[in-house]
């Protein structure tokens, strides 16, 4: 599979990770992936278990019962050059998310792009320039590098 | 006791065959059970209750029913649901056409379909174009496994007609030459290394099945189950022990005789090795006995108790089993009092139960808790053979970092699978090591007991990874450390810059680097405060800044231009990567 160029959308300025999950989550529902319930298990997945994967990441999915909301595979990016904390609450350590990948994955089709997305993201300089990227297209060509 | 480390590899390598072969036993002992009561009762004539009708069962449970079911099991081992489909299909091709309990064809094609499917699967699993998953998923199933099973039936079925053929003349003319006796010799000491279950469920089931299929009973069914050796044993024990092992063994008795867990009495001979000899003598005495005075089962005693075995006994064979446990206990016993009473050493039976335990866990292929510190961690990392990624869904987290870490051990040249999947679905493995986030580490634990276990608070960038890695690497290639990665950057210039003046540490945020600011904010921070150091950082757009030289401004080449043009007081550090360039940990630790 790969990222389609209409779930992406650049430079969101988003206060609050519900509401960044919330925008990976409608593109997903935009794009035919998922159903609404989806959402919110991806929001309760959040809860139960941080999507922060670290270097500047998040991949919010849905739980294992959100599974049935899936109509077909897709991954939305949302980029937040400004960040958003997708600590919680309570806790007092930032975690900063300029780059948040949501995910609805069948019969694990997805898992060639979430690794081809997570050994490029493994270099922070290179989650540096999808933080920065000005087009959908730079964002799909970035991550195409990888392997190569 | 084993010790080199040749031997004690072979022992795993022993044990995990016949764990391999119980394994697809195990799980089906209730069927078996099933088929020997329905026997046992309404066989025509020989039963105790003779009943044509119910006898009907009889056959098509033993040739199809278990062969099936472990041609299932064995897929399963290999490949999980698809797996056993595809073994069963398979070994159906080896029943087909025998009279005879294709046992051993089962255990051959089930595993052999199930591997043979996952490398297909494996080969395929990227190409398949999407919406087409299903379908691949179904035919390639069905039509590989109608090309097993067919293979099985031309090819599978005549071996193993073949050598059932010739396995059952050498069982016979053991029994005829009354021969049969001396497998004991090589039983005893096995059971006691706790081969037990693969021994008997692994060679003497699968051979009694078939002669109680032909004659209604077996004796192999008793070679192994036979309480008779334990009991003498721990009788002696019980007479002639000292301290802790004599008040033990009572209780210990009691649970090998009516309970039948040979474990039981393992130890006791662990304490005192010559003890083995009672064992092998009770076991050579019981099975001639058996022989002479017409004994056997027609069916498995598992467990092998006083109970089950008169429950599963011939229809006429009471007596000779009767005879064959009770003169097995009598020279075991006889025997284990000799040995007792010659040596007064009193053995501590403490020790020997621990190393019994650390014994079981080895011949199991499995660590001791206790074994996973920190100082053991080589050896426990030299026993793992893959790798798993749990996570809650098994949808993203863990199958990122699962490729993350594929990648590693791919550049480092180590040679171990790495998957992932959601914690519900773990199962408690062989030399597994356990990757989890940490709020997952309980469950993850709880679910697999026995795996080593590594939790992660970064998917994406764990140093832990590395851990990992080195332990792996350091196992198969002595003292080659994987390189540091980190690229050595022209250490620029941060001369000219005064340090004493700073108050403050700015990133630019200009058109196209607005995230990259963002980012590069956050690490300094972390680094300021790791050293200590609590200067505040700021990512700020250009017009923003006030000309100041208490700022200290950090940008890339392209922002510079349009700094200079704007400030002449600030203080400013050029740097090729605004995340990860060396110069920014040295403005850390000139910092005040």
């Amino acid at each position: 599979m790969q990222l389609d160029s209409k779930m992406i959308k650049l430079n969101q300025d988003v206060p609050t990770r519900d509401q960044a999950i919330r925008m990976a989550g409608q593109l997903l529902v935009d794009g035919g992936c998922v159903e609404p319930g989806y959402i919110d298990s991806m929001i309760a997945r959040n809860n139960d278990v941080s999507t922060y994967m670290g270097n500047f990441i998040a991949i919010p999915h849905g739980t294992d019962e959100g599974k049935k909301h899936i109509k077909k595979t897709g991954i939305s990016v949302v980029q937040i050059p400004m960040g958003v904390d997708f600590s919680n609450p309570d806790d007092d350590t930032e975690q900063l998310v300029t780059v948040v990948f949501g995910i609805a994955g069948l019969n694990n089709e997805h898992l060639n792009l979430l690794s081809q997305i997570a050994i490029f993201c493994s270099d922070v300089s290179n989650v540096a320039k999808l933080a920065d990227a000005q087009t959908p297209e730079e964002v799909i060509d970035l991550l195409k590098e990888v392997g190569k | 006791m084993v010790q080199s480390k040749n031997s004690s590899s072979l022992k795993v390598k022993v044990q995990k065959f016949g764990t391999a072969l119980s394994g697809m036993i195990m799980p089906n002992i209730g069927a078996i059970i099933a088929w020997g009561l329905t026997a046992a009762i309404f066989m025509t004539p020989n039963g105790w209750f003779p009943n044509a009708q119910i006898n009907k069962l009889v056959q098509p449970m033993l040739i199809y029913l278990l062969p099936l079911l472990i041609g299932y099991t064995g897929g399963r081992m290999i490949h999980e649901d698809r797996g056993a489909v595809i073994g069963a299909i398979a070994t159906l091709g080896v029943i087909v056409g025998t009279k005879q309990p294709m046992f051993l064809g089962a255990m051959i094609m089930g595993p052999l379909s199930g591997w043979l499917l996952k490398k297909l699967d494996d080969a395929f699993q990227d190409r398949i174009i999407s919406g087409f998953e299903m379908i691949y998923n179904n035919f390639s199933l069905g039509i590989l496994g109608m090309i097993l099973a067919i293979f099985a039936y031309f090819v599978i079925n005549p071996i193993m007609m073949w050598g059932s053929y010739w396995a059952s003349v050498g069982v016979d003319a053991i029994i005829r030459v009354h021969l049969l006796p001396l497998a004991n010799i090589i039983i005893e000491p096995a059971k006691v290394l706790f081969l037990n279950n693969a021994i008997g469920n692994g060679i003497l089931v699968p051979l009694g099945i078939q002669q109680a299929s032909e004659v209604g009973k077996s004796v192999l069914f008793l070679m192994e189950s036979n309480p008779g050796p334990g009991l003498g044993i721990l009788l002696a024990f019980m007479l002639f022990g000292k301290g802790s092992s004599k008040s033990s063994a009572p209780g210990a008795a009691i649970i090998e005789f009516f309970g039948g867990v040979h474990e039981i009495y393992f130890p006791y001979v662990l304490m005192k090795p010559a003890l083995i000899i009672a064992a092998i003598c009770g076991g050579i005495t019981g099975t001639a006995l058996f022989t002479m005075f017409n004994g056997g089962l027609k069916a498995a005693a598992s467990p092998g108790s006083i109970l089950a075995i008169l429950l599963v006994s011939a229809k006429g064979s009471y007596l000779g089993n009767i005879i064959g446990v009770a003169g097995a206990a009598v020279v075991s016993f006889i025997i284990a009092a000799i040995i007792l009473k010659r040596d007064k050493g009193e053995g501590d039976l403490a020790a020997k139960q621990k190393e019994m335990e650390s014994m079981k866990a080895e011949s199991k292929g499995q660590q001791m808790p206790s074994e996973q510190t920190a100082q053991d961690s080589v050896k426990s990392y030299a026993d793992i053979k893959k790798v798993i990624f749990a996570c809650d869904a098994g949808m993203g987290s863990s199958a990122m970092g699962a490729s993350l870490l594929r990648d590693k051990f791919k550049k480092a040249g180590i040679d171990i699978s790495v998957t992932n999947t959601a914690v519900r679905n773990l199962k408690d493995e062989q030399g597994l090591l356990v990757v989890t986030q940490a709020e997952l580490a309980d469950r993850a634990l709880q679910k697999t007991p026995n795996a080593m276990h590594v939790s992660v608070g970064n998917f994406l960038n764990s140093p832990k990874y590395d851990t990992i890695v080195a332990n792996l690497k350091a196992l198969t290639q002595v003292s080659d450390r994987p390189k540091e990665a980190k690229k050595e950057k022209t250490a620029g210039s941060i001369e000219g810059i005064d340090f004493n003046k700073i108050k403050e540490i700015d990133f630019i945020r200009h058109d196209q680097h607005v995230g990259s600011a963002t980012m590069a904010r956050s690490l300094f921070e972390d680094g300021l405060k790791k050293a200590g150091k609590s200067e505040p950082v700021k990512a700020l757009k250009i017009n923003e800044l006030s000309d100041d030289d208490a700022r200290l401004v950090i940008v890339t080449p392209a922002a510079k231009k349009n700094l200079v043009v704007r400030y002449s007081d600030i203080q400013v550090v050029v740097v090729d990567d605004l995340l990860q360039d060396n110069k920014l940990q040295e403005i850390i630790n000139k910092l005040n």
